[in-house]
């Protein structure tokens, strides 16, 4: 029995030695790697990413593919874990010698996927992932498709500078980086345009009762309420605000906006704010309208939400980069390097809006737009674009006391 | 600055309330059977669940005030099978180390089986009043918040006088003063203890559902409500039902002053300061016996 193994073993490892000898040749397809947690508790996020890719990929393989030979994808599962994604792509770089790694989702994993393929050579274009880190560290092999945190809040900034200009301003976090990274970034902005910060109150991710601190807020009468905390604790805030009375404009990041979050609240959500990539909320812009189209006929029973835009704009980018480095020569090294450089003057428009990379690899032309839950006739709540003008898809609303509103 | 005031011991004395409810279980199983036990939160939350199933069931005002007696019949059940499964056979060793351990272990199980069954996403009971509020002068509140206030101070009148004025309950306040003495007058000791976690337990159900309807319910909701009643028992000495009462609502109020006055983002810490406070002057707790009696 042992015999057998360690022959199973032997096997296996010269199989994988005698396909990775075997020389690119012209007539073989071009493959991309695609990192993703295709299994594990972001799993269902990760196959929303990667509808989205199979949407690109038909786009491209039924117009013949690129030089004539078709796009193949190779997929490495990270389950969401630093360590398995490593593992993942060490054999999509190393062993299925993919010309560019794309994908990739949550920011720990692609801290450390990101700076093996930057060491190995080979481009990385992250998909789905917004800490700072991953394009702050001058790897000229990453870039990334998706805005990071502080890009996330500043669609949000230009509608405080250009419409809403508040006088007061008040916090209230969640006590986490999450929490504490957005205050800064608003704090500067509050700086920015003279508004007064009146108070700064942190709760613990889990508390449930926060009327002692909106009783303070209701007190202070903050003209804005700038508010990041997850789905439950954001719902019950809402909630609270309305037993207490209070009025203000709550301001997110809009990461709370999810159906359980609208579930909980009821109308009692209105007004709030934050921030959205949601592609049917921005069926104003054409690409983004056929997109949505294209996506709803391909998989009639699933609605394209952020990741399913994101993923296809990040394929689209390496498809477009690797068209315009010329049709690869089979020599690695040279072809990962020409990429690298198509990459960097990267100019398309696509499902999220303008895709360019600044030098650190970083897109710098897509940006959340500000939203507002607003009410529909049957008092059911939604998010609507309400700025920039171009993109919008309702205007802003000014809360109005709860005594006044339409629905209770 | 009045109304602040006011509206923040409002605030308090209200949440206060819901800490009491789920504290005299804690307080209860403590005096009697010397068990400290880290799951009892999680019997709230396994009340809380009861309720979003029953409610889904039987709608309306009918159905909330049915979903009470449910969780209560619920988690008394789940109580004394605990009781007899988890905690009897780990009692009277000479190391209280081991019911610590397996009620943690109980609270993780409870936890995860939750999250397993029901799935992270929290869920709401819906609110028989619509969510219609008061607003009374400068004090604004919703009138299930009242409600909750109200039915707490009921539920734990009843108690008293089951305590106080009924057989079991008489039994169940001797085996707390001396257990051994219970025994020799001839009460069953162990009806007794599956007794109390039925009590103990199914208050938790209830603070269960009037918890998880003011707010959300979650499989780690029950969490919050352990420590919260671990301070209260604490605060009001070990066992002693009538600091329970009384620290469930000396807490609440300190908390919401303490946050308003003090600062907002030590709201929780309010209640271990408390407790060194208390633990340095008076050991035994505000209510406890003194030492050595």
């Amino acid at each position: 029995m042992k015999k057998f193994f360690i022959f199973v073993f032997h096997a296996i490892f010269l199989a994988g030695f005698s396909i990775s000898a075997v020389p690119v040749s012209a007539s073989e397809p071009i493959k991309i790697g695609i990192l993703g947690p295709f299994t594990g508790s972001l799993a269902f996020n990760a196959s929303e990413m990667r509808k989205g890719m199979e949407l690109a990929l038909d786009g491209v393989n039924s117009k013949g593919g690129l030089f004539g030979r078709q796009v193949e994808l190779v997929f490495g599962d990270t389950e969401a874990k630093p360590d398995k994604g490593l593992a993942a792509v060490k054999k999509l770089v190393t062993r299925d010698n993919v010309l560019v790694v794309g994908g990739g989702y949550a920011s720990s994993v692609n801290i450390a996927t990101s700076e093996f393929c930057h060491y190995e050579g080979c481009p990385n274009v992250v998909a789905i992932a917004i800490s700072p880190t991953i394009t702050a560290r001058g790897y000229d092999f990453v870039f990334r498709t998706s805005p990071n945190s502080p890009q996330f809040l500043e669609g949000v900034n230009e509608w405080l500078e250009k419409i809403k200009r508040p006088k007061t301003v008040a916090f209230f976090m969640e006590n986490s980086d999450y929490g504490r990274d957005g205050q800064k970034i608003w704090e500067a902005q509050c700086k920015k345009l003279g508004a007064k910060v009146l108070g700064s109150f942190y709760f613990e991710i889990g508390s449930s009762d926060f009327t002692a601190p909106i009783s303070k807020l209701k007190d202070l009468k903050p003209d804005v309420v700038f508010s990041i905390a997850s789905t439950t604790e954001a719902a019950l805030i809402q909630r609270q605000a309305k037993e207490l009375n209070f009025v203000s404009q709550w301001i997110g990041v809009g990461g709370q906006f999810t159906e359980a979050f609208f579930e909980m609240t009821g109308p009692v959500s209105e007004y709030a704010m934050g921030s959205s990539l949601e592609p049917t909320k921005a069926m104003k812009d054409p690409i983004t309208a056929a997109f949505v189209n294209a996506y709803k006929a391909k998989f009639p029973e699933s609605r394209p939400g952020i990741f399913s835009s994101q993923g296809y704009d990040n394929l689209m980018v390496i498809v477009d980069a690797i068209k315009r480095a010329g049709e690869p020569t089979g020599n690695l090294v040279a072809d990962r390097k020409k990429i690298r450089d198509a990459l960097k003057v990267t100019d398309i428009r696509l499902s999220q809006g303008l895709i360019q990379f600044d030098e650190t690899g970083q897109v710098f032309t897509v940006f959340p737009s500000p939203v507002q839950v607003q009410l529909d006739e049957n008092c059911k709540p939604d998010t609507q674009i309400i700025f920039p003008p171009e993109r919008a898809a309702s205007e802003y609303q000014v809360p109005k006391p709860w005594a006044e509103r339409r629905c209770k | 600055m009045e109304s602040l005031f006011l509206q923040q011991t409002l605030n308090g004395l209200i949440i206060g309330s819901i800490y009491s409810l789920i504290a005299i279980g804690l307080t209860m199983i403590f005096g009697v059977m010397k068990i400290a036990n880290f799951a009892h939160g999680d019997y709230s939350m396994v009340g809380a669940y009861t309720a979003v199933f029953f409610v889904a069931w039987v709608p309306g005002w009918f159905g909330w005030v049915g979903s009470i007696l449910a969780a209560a019949a619920v988690v008394g059940v789940l109580g004394v099978v605990t009781e007899r499964l988890v905690f009897r056979p780990v009692i009277g060793r000479w190391t209280d180390i081991d019911v610590i351990m397996v009620s943690i272990g109980l609270f993780i199980l409870l936890e995860n089986l939750a999250q397993l069954f029901f799935g992270a996403t929290p869920r709401i009971i819906s609110d028989p009043f619509k969510g219609a509020t008061v607003n009374l002068g400068g004090l604004s509140t919703s009138v299930l918040r009242l409600f909750c206030l109200g039915f707490s101070c009921v539920t734990i009148a009843v108690l008293q006088i089951f305590l106080n004025r009924s057989k079991f309950g008489i039994a169940i306040r001797a085996a707390s003063q001396n257990s051994f003495a219970a025994q020799l007058m001839g009460i069953d000791i162990n009806l007794v203890y599956r007794l109390t976690f039925a009590v103990g337990a199914a208050l938790a159900g209830i603070g269960g559902v009037l918890f998880g309807t003011t707010f959300a319910v979650h499989p780690i909701m029950g969490a919050m409500p352990t420590l919260k009643a671990f301070i209260v028992t604490i605060l009001g000495g070990m066992g002693n039902i009538r600091g329970a009462i009384f620290g469930g609502f000396i807490l609440g109020v300190a908390e919401s002053l303490g946050g308003n006055y003090i600062s907002m983002q030590y709201q929780h810490a309010i209640g271990f300061f408390i407790i060194i406070l208390v633990l340095l002057v008076r050991p035994s707790g505000l209510f406890g016996a003194k030492e050595g009696t």
